[in-house]
Order: C-alpha cells, then sequence, then structure tokens
C-alpha cells in the first residue's frame, strides 16, 4: 500500500455508531475508487495491520471522545495530520450522547448501570474541546455525497467552504411540499443545507443535525415554530443533535 | 501465558482480546471492550416517545434499521396501536434490506480475508475483483431496498409509530423487483464460491435461541424459541433470559438458566432450517451439515444462507406489496396510552429485545434495550476457551490470526453492546 505520491488520509472512530464511516463505505465502487486516489492508512474495517503511526495529509475523526483512551487517540491524531477534519454530528455538535449534558449529567448513568464504579463517566464534550478542528462535514450521518465533493479541495491543502444556505433551497428543488405548511415543526430554514433535504423529502422535520446557518434568523424561526410547538418541546428537539447550546447563543 | 490482542480490527466498535493459559488449562478468555459509554437508555427517559426510534436507532450505523423497528413496535405494543399488514410487509421487507447488506459487507469484507489467510482487504479486493463486484452488488441491493422504503441507508427516516410518514414510491419497489431475479443468481453464485473455503472443525455443544413464527423464517416477529424446546412469547423474555453486569464491565451479559448461549445466523438456521426458501434450502443441503450444527465458524456460511433466502423473501414481498394498495401503510391517528410493551425482532446478529414504559402523556419512564452481542458474548468466551487448546501449539503471530478470526467469524458489533 505504500506509495510516496498519494495523499496519507485516516479515519479514526472515537465512541460513536460508526454511521459516517459507513456512509463511506455504502459508496461501495466509488469509495473504492477513493482508496486508490488516497492511500488509506489504519483503515479499521479492511485491515488488520496495526499502522507505524506515519505523517498524515488529513484525519477524519467520528464519534465522541468519552474515555481517556479515547482523548489520547484524538490527540494523537492532530499531531501527525497536516489538516484534521470533524466526520459528523457527534463529533462537531455532541450528538446524541450530549442530551445527557443537558439533563441529569453524570447522573444518567444510575438508569443504565448497577455498578459504577471504574466506569468513565464524563460530560460530552464535542472534539473542538481538545484539538484544533479545520473542518466540518455536518450531519448525523455525513452526507457521502457531500464528502466525494469536497475531499479534493481538502486534498489541495483549502478548507472549503459550505454555502450559507437553508435547507429549504434543496428542499424546494426537490418538489416537496413545505411541512412547516402542514404545522409540522421543521427546523429547516435556520439549519445549514447540504444534504439534499433527505428528512423532509421523507416527510420527516428538519431537527437541524447540521447546525445553524451562519446568518439563519434563530429568533424569528422559534416564533414561527411556537405555533406548532411548545417552548419545552422545541427545546427537547433542539437536543436530540446538540443544537440547545448554540440556539441558546445566538438568541442572546 | 497471558495471550493479549490489543486491538480487534474489522469489526464493528472497538474491542481487544485477552486469555490466561497455565499450564495448557485455559484459565480464562474475555473480550476486553474498549468503547465509552453512550447510555442511550438513560437519555430517553424522561423524552417523549416521538424521539424514541430517532435516538435508539443511532446505537448503530450498520444496522440502525433493527433498532429503529424493535423500538416502534415496543413503543406501540405500550400504547396498543395497530398497524396495517401492509405496514408490516414493509418492515418485514426492510429488516430482510437490512440482513442482506448487513451480511453481504461481514461476509466478504470483514470475514472472509481470514478464510484465505490475507492480511487486508485490498489484497482480497486485488484478488477477486469478479467476486468484489459481486458482493458489492448484493450489499447494494440491501441497501436499496432500505433507501426505497426508509429514505436513507443510515439513520432511516420514514417508519415511525403506527405507519409511515410517506408510502414507497411504486416505481422504485418495481425496479427493486426487476432487480431481485438478478441478485439472486448473484447470490447464488456468491454461495458457491463461499462453499469452497475451509471452515476450521471446532465444536461445542451450546442452545441456540431465535424468533420462530408459524408458517415462516422469524424475523420481524415470532415467539422465543431454543433449540431444547423453550418457548415464550416475547413479553416474558426478561424473566428468563437475565441480564447481569459484572463490576467494572459496560457490557451487560445476558445468562439464560445460568448458562450462556448462541443467537445470529446460525441459531436461526439451526432452529427455522425447515422454514427456508427453496433455493436457500438447496443451498445449506449442498453444505452437507449434520444438525445441530454446532461449528461456530459455520456462521458464515448461515449468513451466506440467509442472504440467498433473504433475496427470495424480498422478491415475494415486493410482489405482494405492489399487488397490495401502498397507501395503507401511511399512519393514521392513533392514541396516546400509558402502558408497558416489550418487542423483538432478528437483527443480522441476534435477536434485538426492547421494552419502553410509557406515561399516559407519551413520555417515556423507563427502556431496557438487550443486544445481541451482549446475549452472545459469554458464548463467545466459552468458545473461544475450548478453541484455545487447539491452537496453543501455534507460532505467536499464526495463534493471533486464529483468536481473531474466530472472533470476527461471530460478527460482534460493540457499539450495539455497549450503546
Amino acid at each position: 500500500m505504500e506509495n510516496k505520491n498519494k495523499p496519507k488520509i485516516a479515519i479514526v472512530s472515537l465512541t460513536s455508531c460508526e454511521g459516517c464511516q459507513f456512509a463511506l463505505l455504502d459508496l461501495g465502487e466509488r469509495f473504492l475508487q477513493l482508496t486508490e486516489m488516497v492511500e488509506m492508512v489504519d483503515f479499521r474495517l479492511i485491515e488488520d495491520e496495526e499502522d507505524a503511526g506515519v505523517k498524515l495529509d488529513i484525519v477524519f475523526v467520528e464519534g465522541n471522545p468519552m474515555t481517556k483512551a479515547n482523548v489520547k487517540t484524538l490527540k494523537e491524531a492532530r499531531k501527525r495530520s497536516n489538516l484534521l477534519v470533524a466526520l459528523g454530528n457527534c463529533a462537531a455538535m455532541g450528538g446524541i450522547p450530549e442530551i445527557k449534558n443537558y439533563h441529569e449529567k453524570t447522573n444518567t448513568i444510575k438508569h443504565v448501570y448497577k455498578y459504577i464504579q471504574g466506569i468513565q463517566n464524563e460530560e460530552v464534550k464535542e472534539i473542538d474541546n481538545f484539538v484544533k478542528v479545520d473542518f466540518t462535514f455536518p450531519g448525523c450521518p455525513i452526507n457521502g455525497e457531500e464528502f466525494l465533493k469536497y475531499l479534493p479541495e481538502l486534498i489541495a491543502g483549502h478548507i472549503p467552504i459550505i454555502p450559507d444556505s437553508p435547507v429549504c433551497v434543496e428542499c424546494k428543488k426537490a418538489g416537496n411540499r413545505c411541512l412547516l405548511l402542514d404545522k409540522k415543526p421543521c427546523f429547516g430554514p435556520m439549519i445549514l443545507g447540504g444534504c439534499n433535504a433527505v428528512c423532509p423529502t421523507s416527510r420527516m422535520v428538519c431537527q437541524g443535525c447540521r447546525g445553524l446557518r451562519p446568518t439563519g434568523n434563530v429568533k424569528a424561526m422559534r416564533a414561527t415554530l411556537s405555533q406548532m410547538m411548545s417552548d419545552d418541546e422545541f427545546e427537547n428537539t433542539t437536543e436530540i443533535y446538540g443544537l440547545r447550546d448554540d440556539i441558546e447563543e445566538s438568541m442572546r | 501465558m497471558l495471550l493479549k490482542i490489543n486491538h480487534i480490527a474489522k469489526m464493528e466498535g472497538h474491542a481487544g482480546f485477552m486469555a490466561s493459559v497455565i499450564q495448557g488449562d485455559v484459565k480464562s478468555a474475555k473480550l476486553e471492550v474498549q468503547e465509552g459509554i453512550r447510555l442511550i437508555e438513560g437519555v430517553l427517559v424522561g423524552r417523549h416517545y416521538r424521539d424514541m426510534p430517532v435516538v435508539a436507532q443511532r446505537i448503530c450505523g450498520i444496522c440502525p434499521v433493527v433498532h429503529n423497528l424493535t423500538s416502534i413496535k415496543a413503543l406501540e405494543n405500550a400504547m396498543g396501536v395497530t398497524v396495517t399488514p401492509e405496514t408490516e410487509k414493509l418492515r418485514a421487507l426492510m429488516e430482510y434490506g437490512q440482513i442482506i447488506h448487513s451480511h453481504a459487507l461481514h461476509l466478504f469484507f470483514l470475514s472472509l480475508a481470514d478464510f484465505l489467510d490475507m492480511d487486508n482487504d485490498i489484497k482480497l479486493v486485488q484478488e477477486y475483483p469478479e467476486e468484489t463486484k459481486k458482493a458489492i452488488r448484493l450489499r447494494e441491493y440491501g441497501m436499496d431496498i432500505v433507501r426505497v422504503i426508509g429514505g436513507r441507508v443510515v439513520h432511516p427516516l420514514t417508519n415511525e409509530v403506527g405507519g409511515f410518514k410517506k408510502a414507497p414510491n411504486s416505481e422504485a419497489l418495481k425496479k427493486l423487483l426487476a432487480d431481485s431475479e438478478k441478485t439472486l443468481q448473484t447470490a447464488k453464485e456468491m454461495g458457491e464460491f463461499f462453499r469452497g473455503i475451509r471452515i476450521p472443525e471446532f465444536y461445542r455443544e451450546t442452545e441456540y435461541v431465535c424468533l420462530q413464527k408459524n408458517g415462516e423464517y422469524g424475523i420481524y416477529d415470532g415467539d422465543i424459541v431454543s433449540n431444547r424446546g423453550f418457548h415464550i412469547p416475547v413479553k416474558n423474555f426478561e424473566t428468563s433470559f437475565h441480564e447481569l453486569q459484572r463490576q467494572q464491565e459496560v457490557i451487560k451479559r445476558v445468562e439464560h438458566n445460568g448458562e450462556s448461549y448462541m443467537i445470529g445466523a446460525i441459531a436461526r438456521i439451526n432452529i427455522n432450517r425447515d422454514k427456508l426458501k427453496s433455493e436457500a434450502q438447496k443451498y445449506l443441503t449442498s453444505l452437507a451439515w449434520k444438525f445441530p450444527y454446532y461449528n461456530p465458524f459455520g456462521n458464515i456460511l448461515a449468513q451466506m444462507t440467509e442472504v440467498i433466502h433473504a433475496v427470495e423473501n424480498s422478491m415475494q414481498l415486493i410482489r405482494e406489496l405492489l399487488n397490495s394498495d401502498l397507501d395503507q401503510v401511511v399512519t393514521k391517528d392513533y392514541a396516546v396510552k400509558e402502558g408497558t410493551g416489550a418487542a423483538a425482532v432478528e437483527a443480522p446478529r441476534g435477536t434485538l429485545y426492547y421494552h419502553v414504559d410509557v406515561d399516559a402523556k407519551g413520555y417515556i419512564k423507563n427502556v431496557n434495550i438487550i443486544t445481541p452481542t451482549a446475549q452472545f458474548l459469554s458464548n463467545l468466551e466459552d468458545d473461544i476457551m475450548a478453541y484455545i487448546p487447539s491452537i496453543i501449539d501455534l507460532k505467536g503471530k499464526d495463534r493471533e490470526k486464529k483468536l481473531r478470526a474466530f472472533i470476527r467469524a461471530y460478527d460482534p458489533c460493540i457499539s450495539c453492546a455497549v450503546h
């Protein structure tokens, strides 16, 4: 696999469902073509060999740093790589596991385990609390097509910019009837597009897994949504993908 | 002597392995889990039931469909919500799609290299380009089923309590049907290829457990049965199967009558083989297994048999759905009610069990999720203890390879097991 001319790339998986990695693998033959373009280092899903810690061009990180070993892996990944890229909602925004921060915090464990001594149970923190993140592929899971679109730029050493456009643009293009018109609490207008509006196309409301768009009007959106859901329901929904803290900040 | 593997690649999630052997006696064998705790059951407590399938399916990126389906069924049982036969068929089809793509991944990309004595899949892909294409084609067929019905492969979107947010496009279903004949041919060719690999000889008796339903191969529905004549409804699962946590362990183990037991493809084939569709039956017969078949490496060929069966069964389900009124799958109004519900669905790796308590306003009071890997973990370790003496005289690296191959044949999913 050694090839000096090909850029070296690794995918590091912290505590997660590994769904972002599967969103890549599920590209099938196009994923295999990708592995010919770059040198995949330590790709756990396809090889057994442990890597020797070579210098990397790009490291992609999915999941949450939940254990001391996860934090160590994350910091080492940063050290050995030119670019570090967050892969998906957990790494970027805390994801599903971060729900616990908003409620019972580390006490959440009592619903699950009888013996809690010796089990690592910190509050959930996004990876940028530990290392510098150069770029984020948002989403739960990431959009494989978007990955293929921006990868060449990253390989060239440029940081791509995802256009500041709401989910609604792609939703309209897909010919969907607006869920808000049916009084369904869709977050689309304030959320960063680029997902092909995959949720509203399936009549599932957008719950914001890609995060707020830079110039979205959160206050106006909250006023619109208040006709369709209570404040409690709104708050709970924003917790699913770790959006709540970002919304609170933008409302200040 | 300590046998230690720091990290086992090519499986879902993170784990290593450690065994201790003293003067030829295997004293202990243990899968060492390196996954953090996400506390999915804990974060669900106090949330509205509508969030449960969305949150719970994110336990696993390979098998979100089965977490989605099982959580929805448990909620429907808790609130007394009934669904149409069309909805049940569409869900069963989705689960078959899930099984096809998960098995195809495990069979070819995660496990096959072990049986051909190769280090990585890059070599595998180079040496077997035709088979690689076939494996991808099979996987894509399974993924297409999930995509057409669920709107997306990883973390599907349409399925909810009461039915579906949207009926699948009938043109897309027709295209799936048109692909099915060719896919069945591909599955049979893949089966021939896998029949040629050498399965190591190792046998240890155990109890096999899975779902069983009258007249069909139990996947989406059924009672809990075992090859030892045990038979209970799913709602009694927790009174017979005991979940226990050892100190400092993040995977809870499950015992039946104080002993380990086995689930997944090999259990289903052992118990339900007479319900397989015709081509899958033929394939299984060609393997000339003597039942009960107690070789855990046989899980690979059991999965291969299930892929053939799943393609045949999917074809039948698609035909039936195309001849019915697809709009019947769309969710109708239902009442939110207080209650307790349990449900089980056969995941690729075995029976997935959910239990949920919902209050009168639809908020979740309590959840328990028992995953396949948590159930077979003790059986895996018991098997390995019995397996080690046969490989103990090999050189360090060769021995380690055998251990990795053994663990991978089980197809463990550590993300599911810890959740």
